[in-house]
């Protein structure tokens, strides 16, 4: 009687287990291969380096400094912009009486569904016509533009479940919506906050379709960018490609594990109606 | 959506209104005085500080002016251009390729027409092939910088281990790989994930194969016929070259930078490349040191209908925008650019790129096998240009893909010509 | 909203600013709205209504110059072999994303809740999320290493399985290329898909299950009758996310393969990047990208319909 269920959990273990290794590996081998020689990574793909010397990822930090720059730079503006204006806006469509409300749900959380890759060719000229094609204000403004819709739905959704009684008690008291917004509501919808910075942040981070569209100085471009272009530009530096990989992907994945816990708890209030 | 007409306001008014000047007088007085700006295509680490010295010195010897450059690299420089050209932003002095690129760029009126320059003493300093690879309806529109053209370059060691001597004719060639293959080594390195190093051969080969009358009557858009038999025997020869030299179609996975490592690791026998790119096959920091490095011109078949002393390869240059304010100046900072001491600079390491200005190279200087490459331009009867940038980029597409497919075997030399031939039907 | 109709004869009774400082007191209302509404509209939308315009017209990038070409540049798009061909991948992404990040994820994500000890559940999830926290610049590069014939790890694990034979120029091969980058595709997502079940999963009430297991229903018999029908919501937002997400799929083929070989790889996204930033026509490019808008508005309405049917049945 108890062999089938335990079978079934061996069986279970073994496939997390073994799904694990399939997802891990591969990132292993990457920052393995920031230790190893070029005919070394040709050679002997498996196995330990030979040294744990840390000239590639000194040469791949050299390499990539100046994107990493701008890519926080670019992350931390956007993180900022996005998540404020779309509390903001989640704050006026939930809980302050406006004109017209559905149709600005419609229109703002509409954008949701609208592809960034259509809006390529004419979005070349508006920001050449605003003079900030190549900077990164260009990706800030774009990256704030696309995200403001999926981040104010998840804020948005938060609010709508928070008790109304809050408000009206400190409406009572003469608090005006300004003061309700950022005393009351802000400070309840912390979870939430905090899963959209995280998700705000991994999504800028990495996007690479405008920072490569819309920036072509080595000063501008952000890391995704810069790290495509390293192939070309290291030739057949390999062990700084893998080094500089390794690089890009280190700080995302400690930030993540850091913040999952209130990541998900946000996510599990927020979304899982 | 108040942003809209605030934009397009600011585009309308970011619009420079200057006159325009489409032909460059000889006899202009140059006034050394303003900004000028400056965009190469020697971003990377290795070529930058060269446009960064000329600069400096240029504007040592002037006060008055000031040079803003804006490097690029080969990836960067279109989309670079592009932009540019788009904002009406072109710089003074920009970097072009020969081919459809420049004639784009001449269509366009974007650059200055400097025949009457170039017939002029100074322009007889450059080399005569590669002024006329920037002429475009019989008028002069670049200054080239520096040569490039394609060599099988080969490590001297393994030749020598297998008892080859360098081929002098294409079935030499294949043979050197049958006894290379039957020794167990890599006979000829190709990483084909890009289609241009696929394609680089079919150039040099059409080039063999095919009258060169015919091949620039089918260059150009509004004559592209596309029809002489000699194009299915380059592909052929190709298709034999691949089965019986290199990994076969395995090579269309492989970057081009792990091939050219193969020949640098001392594992594969040879590797084609341009000649620019010789300082970074052997190196102190190879397997295959410099010494042991050799090159030579792919040969041609014994048979050839075409021209068998032909090359393939191009230069590269610069033009000076229509747009610019202070065309005299831009005109002497280019003459400055390719003096014989700044193009002996050129051509010397770290930069190793084969100066085009008649004695801007200096053998006691320069790496012996780029000393070599130049000796082998300056004899070619006919320098070819790069496939994918002689033609209207529809054609070039066409053949990218065509010779891709080629050499995975999933096409057959006359499926590729008949992809080319409606592509040059398309184009017209 | 209401209290300003309460009377409204009232304020034109009064003196005549009063209306206009109403008209002001409702746009001030507005204030939560307006950056939004200017950002998105701008940026969002504008540029989509832009791109129909530019999609009828030539446009000449070296010149400066515009042409109308009225339908020309659609008219295109059905001689195009290669739309066909990227419409078959984008496809081909589709349904395989939605196998594998949909209803493998939501196995996953049930396997996982399942585990008894917080602990494994959290450390799961975390593990399996990594990929999605990584560019796909990076992994791109990296699948792109590892299929890499010779040097790759692909190759290295085949031969070590014995399975030498299967190996293949994974990423060169016209027949297989998409699929190497759809597999790498599903490395990259299905922890983060799993993760939004996870989320759904916790939300169910425990007593369902609890009442379930008292009827002596078993695991597979509790994901089957609880954990599917309570998390159908997330399901239906996970399709429509995937599919048209799949249909805008750009970086990873993008860094992998460009379009190759010979345009086997070729996705609508990388084939608009090529038509107007390689071949510099714009026009066609534009083209293909109100195809884009066509395909991934087909699926948000037909979801929203298909959300709408079930509620009413």
């Amino acid at each position: 009687m108890s062999f089938w269920p335990a079978m079934a959990r061996a069986f279970l273990w073994a496939l997390l287990l073994s799904l694990g290794v399939l997802v891990i590996y591969p990132l292993l081998w990457m920052a393995l291969n920031g230790f190893r020689s070029n005919s070394q990574i040709f050679d002997t793909p498996f196995g330990l380096p030979d040294s744990w010397a840390l000239t590639h990822y000194a040469a791949a930090w050299a390499a990539t400094r100046g994107f990493l720059a701008s890519s926080l730079l670019v992350t931390l503006v956007s993180t900022v912009t996005t998540v404020a204006i779309s509390a903001w806006t989640a704050y006026g469509l939930t809980r302050t009486p406006m004109p017209g409300q559905p149709l600005f749900v419609a229109f703002i959380l509409g954008g949701m569904m609208l592809s960034p890759t259509v809006a390529l060719v004419p979005l070349v000229r508006m920001l050449q016509g605003l003079g900030i094609y190549d900077t990164q204000g260009a990706l800030i403004l774009l990256y704030t533009a696309f995200r403001v819709p999926f981040t104010t739905f998840l804020i948005r959704a938060y609010m709508l479940d928070l008790p109304r009684d809050l408000d009206e008690a400190a409406t009572m008291d003469g608090a005006s919506p300004g003061t309700i917004f950022r005393r009351i509501i802000l400070p309840l919808c912390s979870p939430i906050l905090i899963s959209c910075i995280v998700l705000h942040i991994l999504f800028a981070w990495n996007e690479y379709l405008f920072a490569m569209i819309f920036t072509n100085s080595p000063g501008v471009q952000t890391l995704p960018v810069g790290l495509s272009s390293m192939l070309s530009k290291q030739g057949t530096n390999f062990a700084t490609l893998f080094a500089a990989m390794t690089i890009s992907a280190l700080p995302i994945v400690i930030l993540f594990f850091l913040t999952q816990r209130y990541f998900i708890r946000g996510l599990t209030e927020g979304i899982g109606k | 959506m108040r942003l809209i007409p605030l934009a397009a306001l600011l585009a309308v008014l970011s619009t420079p209104l200057a006159a325009e000047t489409l032909v460059a007088d000889p006899a202009a007085p140059v006034t050394h005085e303003g900004n000028l700006r400056v965009m190469t295509k020697f971003g990377s680490e290795r070529l930058r500080p060269y446009f960064e010295t000329l600069a400096a010195a240029y504007m040592a010897a002037h006060p008055g002016v000031t040079i803003e450059l804006i490097q690029e690299d080969d990836d960067s420089v279109k989309a670079k251009t592009k932009t540019l050209l788009a904002s009406n932003a072109m710089p003074d002095v920009f970097f072009s390729w020969t081919g459809t690129w420049g004639g784009n760029l001449v269509r366009g009126q974007r650059a200055v027409d400097l025949t009457e320059v170039l017939d002029s003493d100074w322009g007889k300093t450059l080399a005569p092939s590669a002024v006329d690879a920037f002429a475009y309806g019989g008028k002069k529109y670049g200054v080239p910088l520096y040569l490039d053209a394609k060599f099988m370059g080969y490590s001297k060691p393994i030749f020598a281990e297998a008892g080859i001597e360098v081929p002098e004719t294409f079935e030499d060639l294949l043979a050197a790989c049958d006894t290379l293959k039957a020794k167990g080594i890599t006979p000829i390195a190709v990483g084909n994930k890009s289609p241009w190093v696929g394609l680089h051969y079919v150039g040099q080969m059409l080039a063999h194969d095919v009258p060169r009358a015919v091949l620039e009557a089918d260059f150009d858009p509004a004559t592209a016929t596309y029809t002489d038999p000699g194009y299915v025997t380059t592909l052929n020869r190709l298709s034999e070259l691949a089965a019986r030299c290199t990994v076969g179609p395995e090579m269309n996975g492989i970057a081009y930078q792990s091939a050219l490592q193969m020949l640098s690791d001392g594992k594969a026998a040879m590797y084609y490349q341009e000649i620019i790119e010789f300082d970074n096959s052997a190196s102190a920091s190879t397997v295959l040191k410099p010494e042991e490095f050799g090159h030579f011109i792919l040969p041609a078949p014994k048979e050839a209908k075409g021209d068998p002393m032909a090359l393939e390869g191009a230069p590269e240059g610069y033009m000076i925008s229509t747009a610019s304010e202070n065309v005299p100046l831009a005109l002497d900072f280019l003459k400055f650019a390719t003096t014989p001491e700044n193009g002996k600079l050129l051509s010397a390491p770290p930069y190793g790129q084969p100066s085009a200005v008649v004695g801007g190279a200096d053998p006691a200087t320069m790496n012996p096998s780029v000393v070599g490459g130049l000796q082998d331009i300056a004899e070619a009867s006919y320098l070819i240009q790069w496939l994918d940038t002689v033609n209207h980029p529809k054609v070039a597409t066409a053949w990218l893909n065509g010779s891709q497919a080629l050499l995975g075997g999933t096409m057959t030399a006359e499926e590729v010509m008949e992809g080319v031939r409606a592509a040059a039907e398309d184009a017209k | 909203m209401t209290d300003i109709h309460q009377d409204p004869g009232a304020a034109t009774r009064q003196e005549p600013g009063a209306t206009s400082r109403r008209v002001i007191q409702e746009f001030w209302r507005l204030r939560w709205v307006a950056v939004a509404v200017a950002l998105v509209g701008s940026f969002v939308y504008w540029p989509i209504i832009d791109n129909f315009r530019v999609s009828l017209t030539h446009q000449d990038i070296f010149t400066g110059e515009t042409s109308p070409a009225g339908l020309e540049n659609y008219r295109r798009l059905t001689e195009d072999p290669v739309i066909g061909l990227a419409l078959w991948n984008n496809l081909a992404y589709a349904v395989i994303s939605v196998l594998f990040q949909v209803f493998g994820a939501f196995l996953l994500a049930a396997i996982i809740e399942g585990l008894g000890s917080p602990r494994a559940r959290a450390f799961w999830r975390a593990v399996y999320f990594i990929p999605s926290a990584i560019s796909t610049t990076v992994t791109g590069l990296l699948f792109y290493f590892i299929y890499q014939p010779g040097m790759g790890l692909m190759d290295g694990v085949l031969q070590g399985l014995g399975l030498g034979a299967w190996s293949r120029v994974w990423l060169g091969d016209p027949d297989t290329a998409i699929y190497a980058i759809i597999a790498m595709s599903q490395w990259q997502g299905f922890g983060y898909a799993a993760l939004l079940f996870s989320v759904a999963i916790q939300k169910i009430p425990a007593e369902l299950y609890d009442a379930a297991r008292m009827d002596g229903a078993g695991a597979l018999r509790q994901i089957w009758s609880i954990t599917l029908p309570m998390t159908r919501e997330m399901t239906g937002l996970m399709v429509i996310i995937t599919v048209t997400g799949a249909f805008q799929v750009f970086n990873e083929v993008m860094v992998m393969t460009g379009g190759g070989p010979n345009n086997a790889s070729q996705v609508l996204g990388t084939w608009l990047y090529e038509q107007g930033f390689n071949q510099n026509d714009m026009g066609y490019a534009a083209a293909i990208g109100s195809l884009i808008f066509a395909v991934t508005m087909a699926c948000g309405l037909a979801q929203l319909w298909l959300n709408a049917r079930r509620r009413v049945t």
